[in-house]
């Protein structure tokens, strides 16, 4: 973003390109399994959850198609998902139509770092039919005022800037900031478009640098229907949403932003106004994807390695000649074993400098969240502290890509819906100044992100009336503990008024899938009613290679990462009773389910007086788990499981031992998953 | 409870029939005024969530009322209302930082959404 442009960018390029890329494909992929199995609400719910992300991410980048696009998409699942519109085959089509059309866009995007801001315009308008038939007949375009002079339907026209205009513009650029075109609809049945016009161009002339108004704004109007359509050209620092804030009075139909390449040279043209994504950056060099950027400190260390392993052979061959020469058994197995000692340490010190290389400071999210903050504070009128700590703390590449939507997701319900507006502070008896704590630490093996507010609180009252009224079973009867757990399911928000700023319902469940599923984490919420509300992210440090207990069960062997893990148990037969919903013991003075692989996997466990078991552990949730045998605690490196030897979803991945042995990775949300 | 708001128009039946409006969707109407001076003096002593203010009034005009409002508190959150053809007197109240302005006869659905935006901005 040209708000922070830095080294960084490139990896925010990077990270959304592979990003988007796969949510493009997997929206696609997706589709193509609702149109086998259309009645599946799961999976109106991912390509609901795969095009919001997409929208939000290609936002962020200025890719106004794409993330218009994905936008009308979201809303079409919208109303399907709530009922308002039947999935029939057309509207399928329509859909498919767009997904493959996201996909033009993207890769176009991939290739050259620029989307086309025309064509397939028939896509797009079959999807806005959609929406625009039921729940918004007037969000249309104006059709009773004429397009303004100079103007075009496809507004690619040349718009002259003057002399003044131009150098104005010059300035904004050198201040890093990027030009943009805004067009203002008025609904047709505003009596005074001129005057509505007007305050919008108030407001923004307080928020950001307007250049150019078309039709012009000075004066009193000749034709008041003009201003049914006004296109603003102004300068800003980047971030759609301070923009559309200022449009964000009654009577307005419909806000477009576009970012716009700045003019070439003295050419007082507007450069067709293609969205540029390049823009950001500051360079038109094509996306770099195959490449990364490492710390040479990460590279020297890393060499050293290697240049220790270069000795370390020629040791290797002396030793093979010494053999050869008939040297003496003794001596050759001390230097063998030293040699092998030496060969572990330097495969382990590799393999960390190698893994520090994928690692970059979590500080790339997190410069994100001040401007983030400042510009929701403003926009909600809600004062806010923003306290990052932590910045330092190195992440994996692949988890830090995929962290950013869902932090910026959190933060933003905080502002929403957590923090309280002033005046309710002051009554309240709270500093007026809400506070946003955001924090990173690596604690052992995992990195915690914590996710604070001193706002109001999770309301488990109202959740739990939510829930009861949903129909979700057993509701009434849930603790607090088990109510919070509940906003973490997919369509469920307490905010009975859908704001623009956190989406409908999409939230907090996109949060936990993407933490929980794809990056094998977890997140945990704390909150107290009345004093804030606190997210609590636990993380691996890398997703390829993990520690974990290599377990036995029925001469196949399994792996459970530590960090799923509590501790090891026996128990006895007889402690083991039949509760509602399974078997159960007694541990640490509680009862805990008891699973035993054979029984996941649908076969009779072996009867035994007495049965070794782990403790699994699942957020708070813990579990035993029956095992023949615990091996030993070792590294392994994960490789993805297909999903048609995982069909009931027990593992994780699966990885090969040195010795060919096959071992599955256990995954333990089942225990979650029957607790509830 | 609702937001507090406060009408300001020389007619009694069209602050009658806003209250009725602003009531049934849940905000508290803490006070009515029927002059520009009245409209003052009542915002400095309830200091409501937002003042619906008639640009013609007597005594002191909206114009007016709206600048000392804007001078007890320059954040104070302002819609306007007007009749056809005061075009310019609006633009001249958004300049001074109005939030809205509504366009008399109005439908009750245009007053709930304009003095909803307004109370969610910043």
């Amino acid at each position: 973003m040209s708000a922070a442009p830095g080294p960084d960018d490139g990896r925010l390029r990077r990270a959304f390109l592979e990003e988007s890329e796969e949510l493009v494909q997997k929206l696609g992929e997706t589709l193509s399994a609702l149109e086998a199995s259309p009645e599946s609400r799961e999976l109106v719910n991912e390509i609901f959850r795969l095009t919001h992300s997409l929208k939000s991410e290609a936002a962020l980048m200025g890719y106004t198609s794409l993330s218009g696009l994905a936008h009308l998409m979201e809303d079409v699942l919208g109303q399907i998902r709530s009922g308002d519109l039947a999935l029939s085959r057309d509207v399928l089509d329509r859909l498919v139509a767009g997904a493959d059309r996201a996909a033009v866009l993207m890769n176009e995007i991939s290739q050259s770092g620029k989307e086309s801001e025309s064509g397939a315009e028939d896509v797009v308008t079959g999807l806005s039919t959609l929406i625009a038939d039921r729940r918004r007949p007037v969000a249309r375009p104006a059709s009773n005022g004429a397009p303004p002079a100079g103007e075009t339907a496809d507004g690619n026209r040349e718009t002259p800037f003057n002399e003044v205009e131009l150098r104005r513009i010059a300035e904004a650029r050198d201040r890093g900031e990027s030009l943009v075109r805004l067009t203002v609809t008025v609904t047709p049945d505003e009596p005074m478009k001129f005057v509505r016009a007007f305050l919008v161009f108030s407001n923004l002339e307080q928020a950001v640098n307007v250049i150019k108004v078309v039709p012009a704004m000075d004066g009193a109007p000749v034709d008041d229907s003009l201003y049914g359509r006004t296109v603003f050209y102004l300068t800003a620092p980047l971030g759609g949403d301070t923009l559309k804030d200022a449009a964000r009075v009654d009577q307005i139909a419909s806000v477009t932003v576009e970012q716009m390449d700045y003019p070439s040279g003295g050419s007082p043209r507007d450069g067709s106004g293609a969205p540029a994504g390049t823009e950001m950056t500051g360079r038109t060099a094509p996306a770099e994807k195959t490449s990364i950027r490492v710390d040479t400190r990460k590279l020297d260390e890393l060499w050293s390695f290697v240049a220790e392993l270069v000795l370390h052979k020629a040791h290797m061959s002396r030793l093979s000649d010494g053999v050869a020469r008939g040297m003496d058994a003794e001596s050759i197995r001390e230097e063998l074993v030293e040699s092998s000692d030496s060969l572990e340490k330097l495969s382990s010190g590799m393999q960390q400098a190698m893994r520090d290389t994928r690692m970059i400071p979590i500080s790339i999210i997190f410069n994100k969240f001040p401007r983030l903050v400042r510009d929701l504070s403003r926009k909600l009128g809600k004062p806010v502290d923003l306290v990052l700590s932590g910045e330092d703390t190195e992440i994996d590449r692949s988890i830090i890509e995929a962290l950013s939507d869902p932090l910026t997701h959190v933060i933003r319900n905080s502002l929403d819906h957590g923090l309280e507006f002033p005046e309710e502070r002051v009554r309240l008896g709270k500093p007026e100044r809400g506070k946003i704590t955001v924090s990173a630490r690596r604690q052992g093996g995992t990195i915690v992100i914590e996710l604070a507010d001193d706002g109001r609180g999770l309301d488990t009252d109202r959740i739990r009336q939510k829930a009861i009224s949903l129909g979700i079973p057993g509701a009434a009867a849930l603790g607090d503990a088990e109510v919070r757990e509940l906003v973490f399911l997919p369509g469920f928000s307490t905010k009975d008024v859908v704001t623009d700023l956190s989406g409908r319902g999409v939230g907090m469940d996109v949060v936990a899938t993407r933490i929980r599923n794809d990056l094998r984490g977890d997140v945990e919420l704390v909150s107290e009613e009345g004093k804030g509300t606190r997210i609590i992210l636990r993380l691996p440090l890398t997703l390829t290679i993990v520690n974990s207990l290599l377990v036995a069960d029925e001469a196949q062997m399994y792996a459970i990462p530590l960090s799923d893990l509590d501790s090891t148990a026996k128990v006895p037969a007889a402690e083991i009773s039949l509760q509602e919903g399974g078997e159960a013991a007694p541990w640490m003075g509680d009862t805990i389910s008891l699973y035993s692989l054979a029984g996941l996997l649908g076969r009779e466990r072996r009867p035994r007086e007495e049965y070794f078991a782990v403790v699994l552990r699942h957020g708070e949730s813990r579990g035993f788990l029956v095992v023949d045998e615990l091996i030993e605690e070792r590294e392994i490196v994960i490789k993805p499981v297909d999903d048609l030897v995982n069909p009931l979803r027990l593992f994780s991945g699966v990885s090969v031992l040195d010795d060919g042995q096959l071992v599955f990775i256990l995954d333990t949300s089942f225990i979650r998953r029957d607790n509830f | 409870m609702g937001a507090t708001i406060l009408i300001a128009d020389d007619l009694s039946f069209m602050r009658m029939i806003q209250k009725e409006i602003l009531t049934e969707r849940g905000y508290s109407v803490v006070g009515e005024a029927a002059d520009g001076i009245d409209a003052v003096n009542k915002f400095q002593s309830l200091n409501p969530d937002l003042v619906l203010l008639d640009i013609t009034m007597p005594n002191m005009n909206g114009l007016e009322a709206m600048r000392k409002i804007f001078s007890i508190n320059p954040k104070a959150k302002v819609i306007m209302c007007s009749a056809l053809g005061q075009q310019s007197l609006i633009v001249e109240a958004i300049r001074a930082g109005v939030k809205d302005f509504i366009v008399k006869p109005f439908k009750p659905e245009r007053i709930l959404s304009a003095i909803e935006k307004a109370l969610r901005s910043a």
